[in-house]
């Protein structure tokens, strides 16, 4: 492969230029226990700046008198306060209210609680809690997972961050589960909120270190790698939290896919895996009584192993549904900073022109998909087993893998799928350009230097960015 | 209870927390609902019970209005269930509202003793012995208000000034102090609820003796005691008092007391900032803390007082046990729930500014044996009931009856005892914390005391970012070195410099990696921070140089393998360097292309043809000996 010096882009292809918004302030008082509820589109920026008192978005506390304002751009929010503050607002959400009706005293409170499970786990020497968050799409799970990590992250912790919903990234792109431990404040500004993964310069905010695996589907109910790749990260996520004694007694934290929770006929074939593979021992059903029942029922007695506390939550009155459009701006948003940066942190990716002979692609098998999961209900050993070489077909490319994302795994190409499929990921490179006459495809990738010659896997989610490179 | 019942209930509480305001058809709409909803009585009436006990002060009315108009409206079964518990729920607002909604509680009390209007029923609304219990609390309330304000006017005379308005009523409310006529109307005037606190209780036989200093030092320690109602300055006073108790402790660290009170104080703190108190309350707590203050042994105080009352102190007075036993305390009864937050005015000699003077001046060595050397001439005793009280409001389920506390009033055990009976510092004496994993333990109980932890437990916050550090020396150290890594990521070229991401580490070394704290002490060893297995190959790839700034250079490719250069932030360097490169006679090249050609061309003592295409080198290549790691791709 020839590497062409590295084209530096930085800038090109940046979000949508922003509306200037005007600079106009105003201020806004919240009373002790309330609590900002905003909707700022991607075309629009919202600045905040807190004038007095505390206050915090998600559970992570906002920086007191900040000279630099935060800037939240596609961010669905609220900024609440436990002691009452005085905000200084710039900028035009699409929404905004107050609101003092909410959730977080019984979200703080199981903080609280997962506390003192840490604190007993800890005197043991013994893994923390295993916790699962389950619920309906848009009920707020993970920004229950946000608010429990950030609460834990200020208490001294270092939760495992473990997201199971490919239709957001955590700390990656869309598409990907990836587990993080967690030992530093979260990034509010970051596209998903969350923070960013290990750049090769200085960060404001001290970057995460995740473990990725690309899936590349857009929901854990359809394919048949879901499950094996959460037992495979389940093995990583025991063995670092058994390895690691700062993180062992503040366990994890499992966000899942809304999908995930709505079962068949009241079997929760992913949750339940998910809970055996991870041990989880506590289980908080978000927003809806019918899983709370069914999973209560079904996890809260069962006799000769480890019990697992059912918990009930409700919804937040602040959660939004969020549209197709407005999620796929955020996955190309969350693309888009993976190769660009974002705000401040902007990075220069590199695009290289390789001969089609030098890449070799692999895709999900459509048809085994389909197949594989009607002959083998659920029934992971098999899968590990017995369907060899049926998981991916290879692309020859073309045209047709134009503006697609091609997930770099650790794995070789001679290896085995399912090795392939149980890979961690270094990454994903994007296909800026194919010619077909010279048989060139010309690569985005995040770095410079030779592409890695291991596996690349291509999935169908998220769907295809055009023009992220001019 | 049945679901649907609860579901009934909880749509009741729903509406009723949008009451604010004396609103006629919500109040209307409320009683329909109850009306349709009989079935579910009970649950309705715990909702608005709650309700009225939890809601803020100025709303507690509206709320009121609804229960008498359920009960007018509707009447069994709501009379039954409301009334079993009306005496708390209507004394436990009382204590609280202002003046007006008092005088708005005692008619609506008023008709409850009477028929409902147009009723053939000729029974009351309420039974006869739950309004009589009522009754007589407000009567008692009423007399202890008359015969200290009677006592104040004597005094008043005796010292032939101008009548004043008794020492703790509202200042704010009494625009001109001198409307002496009016306090002697008990009935209609709204400043009679206003007495001070331990007005609530039968007048003690003989007044604390120096609550009353002469006049002529409450009138000069008078313009002081007006900005004591500052809420910015009692939060100073908290926090010197905090960090008094702090030092005491450091330097004591075995003590328990001291601990316990710095722990009741902290938890204190947090009601203050987390909760909005009326101005009494605020008033009354500060009083509450110039008490704990370390107040500078007990003579201050008394030589401000005049002699003759000097004689009345028992000479032993900081025994707390005689305290206890012969002091006026000995006099209070109080009716068991009746909590008035009213706050029982600091004798005058009290000036909070001269007190915090005192404070700050005090040297923590004398305090060090804390609670018994708190000096109890100094106490007005009514107060400490009063924050009791005080206290309770903020208790998750307000306890309707509080008890007496036997414990010395102004010690550490005292408040702590008095956080800890009304629930504020519930469960585990080790960290408060008694959150179970069930749904019914964190369902909507307010734990300001556990949310403190995330905040005024760690006082220290930097600006920058907003992370919290205790105020611990080892706290401050932390806070330091993160502002040194603040400062160290600050870097505004940035930009120019062409950062990109990187790769994402393998399964392997994720596992291995340990997250490192940027204000935890510096690592052992650097070069190992990062971890696991990257270190045994580290040695020719940790070679690093820093980015030249000859632009002849910085474009050069390494002369062996052809490829560029990245530029990468190195912390221990704090500047942008080249990783794997090492300068060989003004050219750069990948340390571990260096090494490999070096070792195949017999450099450094190793074996092989002496020369090759780069002609001239030197031994500027040392140790060759450690370049372990070879590049496979040349």
């Amino acid at each position: 492969m020839t590497a062409l010096p590295g084209l530096s882009l930085p800038g090109l292809s940046l979000a949508p230029a922003l509306a200037p918004s005007s600079t106009e302030t105003r201020t806004q008082d919240l009373p002790a226990g309330s609590e900002y509820r905003f909707e700022v589109p991607f075309t629009r920026t919202l600045r905040l700046r807190i004038l007095s008192g505390t206050a915090e978005l998600f559970g992570t506390e906002l920086a007191p008198n900040s000279k630099d304002a935060y800037t939240l751009s596609g961010t669905k929010g609220a900024v609440y306060t436990w002691h009452g503050c005085r905000l200084e607002l710039a900028g035009e959400p699409e929404s905004e209210y107050v609101a003092e009706e909410t959730q977080m005293t019984s979200y703080a409170n199981v903080h609280f609680a997962l506390e003192n499970a840490r604190e007993k786990a800890g005197a043991q020497k013994e893994i923390g809690p295993r916790v699962l968050v389950v619920g309906p799409e848009n009920a707020g799970k993970t920004s229950l997972c946000k608010i429990l990590t950030a609460y834990a992250t200020k208490s001294g912790r270092q939760p495992v961050v473990v997201n199971l919903d490919p239709r957001q990234g955590l700390l990656s792109i869309p598409g990907a589960l990836t587990a993080t431990t967690f030992a530093s404040v979260l990034d509010v500004e970051e596209a998903g909120g969350w923070g960013s993964s290990p750049i090769s310069g200085p960060s404001a905010v001290p970057v995460k270190m995740p473990l990725v695996y690309q899936y590349g589907l857009g929901s854990p109910e359809e394919g048949k790698t879901f499950r094996p790749l959460v037992t495979r990260m389940a093995l990583a996520v025991t063995s670092r939290l058994e390895e690691d004694e700062q993180a062992r007694a503040s366990g994890c934290i499992i966000d899942t896919a809304g999908a995930s929770s709505h079962g068949k006929g009241g079997v929760y074939e992913n949750i339940t895996h998910i809970i055996s593979e991870f041990s989880v021992n506590v289980l908080l059903v978000l927003g809806s009584e019918r899983l709370y029942s069914d999973l209560s029922r079904k996890f809260s007695n069962r006799p000769s192993e480890e019990p697992i506390s059912v918990i009930k939550l409700d919804k937040s009155g602040g959660c939004v549904d969020r549209d197709e459009t407005y999620m796929q701006q955020l996955r190309q948003s969350q693309i888009r900073s993976y190769f660009f940066g974002q705000g401040s942190n902007n990075l220069s990716p590199h695009t290289h022109w390789a001969s089609y002979s030098s890449i070799k692609i692999l895709k999900i098998n459509d048809a085994s998909a389909g197949v594989g999961s009607s002959f083998l209900p659920g029934d992971d050993d098999d899968v590990y087993g017995s369907t060899t070489a049926s998981i991916y077909e290879t692309v020859a490319p073309s045209p047709s893998i134009l503006n697609c994302l091609l997930a770099v795994t650790n794995a070789s190409m001679t290896d085995r799928h399912e090795a392939i499929r149980d890979s961690s990921i270094k990454g994903y490179i994007y296909v800026a350009d194919v010619d077909e006459t010279k048989e060139k495809v010309r690569l985005l990738a995040p770095l410079s230097g030779a592409i890695p010659t291991t596996a690349m896997v291509m999935g169908t989610f998220p769907e295809d960015v055009s023009g992220l490179v001019g | 209870m049945s679901l649907p019942s609860a579901e009934v209930a909880a749509d009741f509480k729903d509406a009723l927390q949008d009451l604010k305001i004396n609103s006629r058809p919500e109040i209307s709409n409320l009683t329909i609902i109850a009306k349709e909803n009989t079935e579910h009585a009970q649950g309705i009436s715990r909702e608005l019970e709650k309700h009225i006990q939890t809601t803020r002060p100025e709303w507690k009315l509206p709320a009121l209005y609804v229960l008498d108009s359920i009960v007018k409206n509707v009447g069994t079964p709501y009379t039954l269930f409301l009334g079993r518990n009306l005496y708390s729920t209507f004394m436990s607002a009382y204590a609280i509202v202002d003046a007006s909604t008092r005088k708005a509680m005692e008619g609506l009390l008023k008709t409850w003793k009477q028929p409902v209007p147009e009723s053939v029923d000729p029974r009351p609304v309420f039974s006869a012995d739950v309004t009589r219990d009522i009754e007589s609390a407000l009567i008692k309330y009423r007399t202890v208000a008359i015969q200290q304000q009677a006592l104040s006017q004597k005094q008043a005379l005796q010292h032939a000034i101008p009548p004043r308005p008794p020492v703790g009523a509202p200042w704010r409310h009494t625009p001109s102090p001198s409307q002496t006529a009016a306090r002697y109307t008990p009935t209609n005037d709204p400043r009679r609820q206003q007495l001070p606190l331990r007005d609530q209780f039968p007048p003690a036989p003989t007044p604390p003796p120096n609550h009353f200093p002469p006049p002529q030092q409450q009138r000069s320690f008078l313009p002081d005691m007006q900005p004591s109602i500052d809420l910015n300055k009692l939060n100073i006073d908290l926090d010197m008092l905090i960090n008094t108790t702090k030092m005491e402790w450091a330097s004591n660290p075995g003590d328990s007391h001291i601990q316990q009170k710095l722990k009741a104080l902290i938890d204190l703190q947090t009601i203050l900032k987390s909760q909005q108190l009326p101005p009494d309350q605020i008033r009354m707590i500060q009083q509450q803390i110039i008490q704990l203050s370390p107040a500078p042994a007990p003579t201050p105080p008394v030589s401000i007082a005049p002699p003759p009352y000097v004689t009345s102190i028992p000479p032993h007075m900081p025994g707390t046990s005689s305290w206890e036993a012969g002091g006026p305390v000995m006099g209070f009864h109080p009716p068991p729930s009746v909590r008035t937050p009213q706050p029982a005015i600091p004798p005058p000699g009290f000036d909070p500014a001269w007190l915090s003077s005192l404070l700050t001046s005090s040297t923590p060595t004398p305090f060090v044996s804390a609670p018994p050397s708190f000096p109890p001439p100094a106490l007005p005793p009514p107060a400490a009931p009063s924050l009791a009280q005080l206290l309770q409001q903020y208790a998750p389920p307000p306890t309707p009856v509080a008890p007496p506390q036997p414990t010395p009033i102004g010690s550490a055990d005292w408040l702590l005892q008095a956080l800890n009976t009304h629930k504020l510092l519930p469960g585990t004496p080790s960290n408060g914390n008694d959150v179970e994993l069930t749904t019914a333990s964190i369902a909507k109980k307010s734990r300001p005391h556990l949310i403190s932890k995330l905040y005024e437990a760690l006082p220290n916050q930097c600006v920058t970012c907003g992370r919290r550090f205790e105020s611990s020396p080892k706290g401050k150290e932390m806070k330091a070195r993160h502002m040194d890594w603040h400062f160290k990521v600050k870097d505004p070229d940035v930009a120019k410099r062409g950062v990109h991401r990187d790769w994402y580490i393998g399964e392997r070394d994720w596992i291995e990696f340990r997250e490192e704290d940027e204000a935890a002490p510096a690592p052992v060893s650097n070069g190992t921070s990062a971890g696991g297995p990257a270190a045994a190959k580290k040695e020719a790839k940790d070679q690093y140089i820093h980015v030249p700034t000859d632009a002849a250079l910085v474009h050069a490719p390494c002369p062996i393998c052809q490829e560029k250069f990245e530029p990468q932030w190195l912390v221990e360097a704090n500047d942008f360097v080249w990783m794997d490169a090492i300068k060989v006679n003004e050219k750069v090249y990948h340390a571990t292309c260096w090494e490999e050609y070096s070792r195949g061309s017999g450099l450094g003592g190793g074996r092989g043809t002496p020369d090759s295409i780069l002609g001239k080198r030197k031994a500027e290549v040392s140790s060759n000996g450690l370049y372990k790691k070879a590049r496979t791709d040349l």
